[in-house]
């Protein structure tokens, strides 16, 4: 269970995320939506134990993975950085890999990968590893459809197997309501509307969240 | 060009005073480096990497710090080395060792200030990847090191840049002696009083080339770094 109480996130005197209470249960994946700058990549950093909040107390389960919405090439192949603090487990390695049809480029240096690329192999970086709850900020932001499909698929296998906790931000409706049990939609930082994905896109409550699910190219 | 001649008079064949101040300038230059880099790499890599409280202060310390004039950090060592000063049973006034000293006061706060603010803009998006990955914190900041090594060896040149032309200090601790403390700079003053200008020029054209050479060798070593990479 992820439990959050009374977290606040304030610079320079304004708040930027305010969220009286929010759980989530374990083995559940929950979808943060909101437009830029709504608190979502606020919250997944704080949850990550990158960024202190200024008020409110966080529980999580470790181990916690967290990608973030840029993520970087180390120096070395594809298979370096899948290797990076995971050594013996060239197998899954390899086999993730494969999975995210980037095995040809293996031997290629990270750095020189495309931002879809990139996105997947960082993607694969975290799944080498086992986690209680995994952290995305916009995990298919750089890909194709076809890129975002494949990164679904591993993110619902990977969770079938650990049954981790995910939460992960997302400008894209179809992957809340491919990935997702539950949708939340935070507006300047504040929780806007919450619940079932497919019954938020049709019904969203508030006058701001329907306005805001109709921009969305669903 | 009375300069250039005497400058190639001396290096062919070279000049046995002139290849002792050379050993002691490069010897002293070596060692402040090294020792300022192995504190003010890791030191910098803290504070570039890491959140706590008073990290703001400290900063502006270490860049005022960076501002520290040769001639005070000089004269600091020299009161703390000196027969009457706390340190001054060691008997290092005079020695190349408290030579090394004093040019690590000067150098440690320029690379710790330069590899903090450059990792702190330059490796945010690298420490949050690999932290994200799970990895120790050990390994975070090994990671954030090795990625930076290009730019961070540019940190280590300007240390030894600020080594090898410093003149303030080292003549305050090390006295100019011949045979034993001269080193090209407090060399190049003296003749420079002297009135031999254009054995001071040939000694500064020598100074120039060594650094030159050393700058020659770094970038070298960079291009192969980015070779292989």
């Amino acid at each position: 269970m992820i439990e959050v109480k009374g977290l606040k996130k304030c610079y320079r005197g304004r708040t930027v995320l305010d969220l009286d209470e929010l759980r989530v249960q374990q083995g559940s994946t929950l979808a943060l939506a909101g437009a830029n700058g709504s608190g979502k990549t606020t919250l997944l950093r704080i949850l990550a134990g990158n960024l202190k909040p200024t008020e409110g107390a966080v529980e999580t389960a470790s181990p916690v993975l967290y990608l973030p919405q840029r993520s970087y090439p180390f120096r070395g192949t594809v298979l370096d950085n899948m290797l990076l603090g995971a050594k013996d487990k060239k197998e899954e390695a390899l086999h993730l890999l494969q999975s995210a049809e980037l095995a040809h480029l293996q031997s290629k240096k990270a750095a020189s990968l495309s931002g879809g690329e990139l996105q997947r192999l960082a993607f694969c970086r975290l799944l080498v590893r086992p986690c209680r709850l995994l952290l995305l900020d916009e995990p298919t932001s750089a890909c194709d459809a076809a890129g975002a499909k494949l990164l679904l698929e591993l993110l619902a296998r990977y969770r079938r197997e650990t049954g981790c906790t995910v939460i992960l931000s997302t400008h894209t409706p179809a992957v809340a309501l491919q990935a997702a049990q539950r949708l939340l939609i935070l507006h300047n930082g504040r929780p806007e509307a919450d619940g079932d994905p497919k019954e938020l896109l049709s019904a969203p409550g508030s006058d701001w969240a329907r306005e805001f699910v109709a921009g969305w190219k669903i | 060009m009375d300069a250039l001649r005497q400058a190639f008079e001396l290096l062919f064949p070279p000049d046995k005073e002139l290849l002792q101040i050379l050993g002691v300038t490069l010897r002293m230059s070596f060692f402040s480096t090294t020792l300022s880099c192995l504190i003010g790499l890791p030191l910098g890599a803290l504070i570039g990497t890491r959140q706590f409280c008073g990290k703001a202060f400290l900063k502006k310390l270490i860049h005022t710090l960076m501002g520290l004039p040769p001639v005070v950090a000089g004269l600091i060592v020299y009161t703390l080395f000196t027969h009457y000063g706390p340190f001054g049973r060691l008997h290092l006034l005079f020695t190349v060792r408290v030579m090394v000293i004093a040019q690590c006061l000067l150098i440690i706060p320029v690379v710790t200030g330069l590899t903090a603010s450059f990792l702190e803009k330059g490796a945010k998006p690298m420490i949050e990847t690999a932290k994200g990955m799970g990895l120790s914190r050990g390994r975070v900041l090994f990671l954030c090191l090795s990625e930076s090594r290009a730019s961070l060896l540019s940190v280590v040149l300007g240390a030894f840049g600020r080594s090898i032309a410093e003149v303030g200090a080292v003549s305050i601790v090390g006295g100019n002696i011949q045979w034993k403390t001269r080193v090209m700079t407090t060399a190049i003053m003296l003749e420079t009083n002297k009135g031999r200008f254009s054995f001071a020029l040939a000694l500064g054209i020598i100074l120039l080339l060594l650094a030159f050479a050393v700058n020659v060798a770094a970038s070298w070593v960079v291009k192969e770094d980015v070779r292989d990479d």
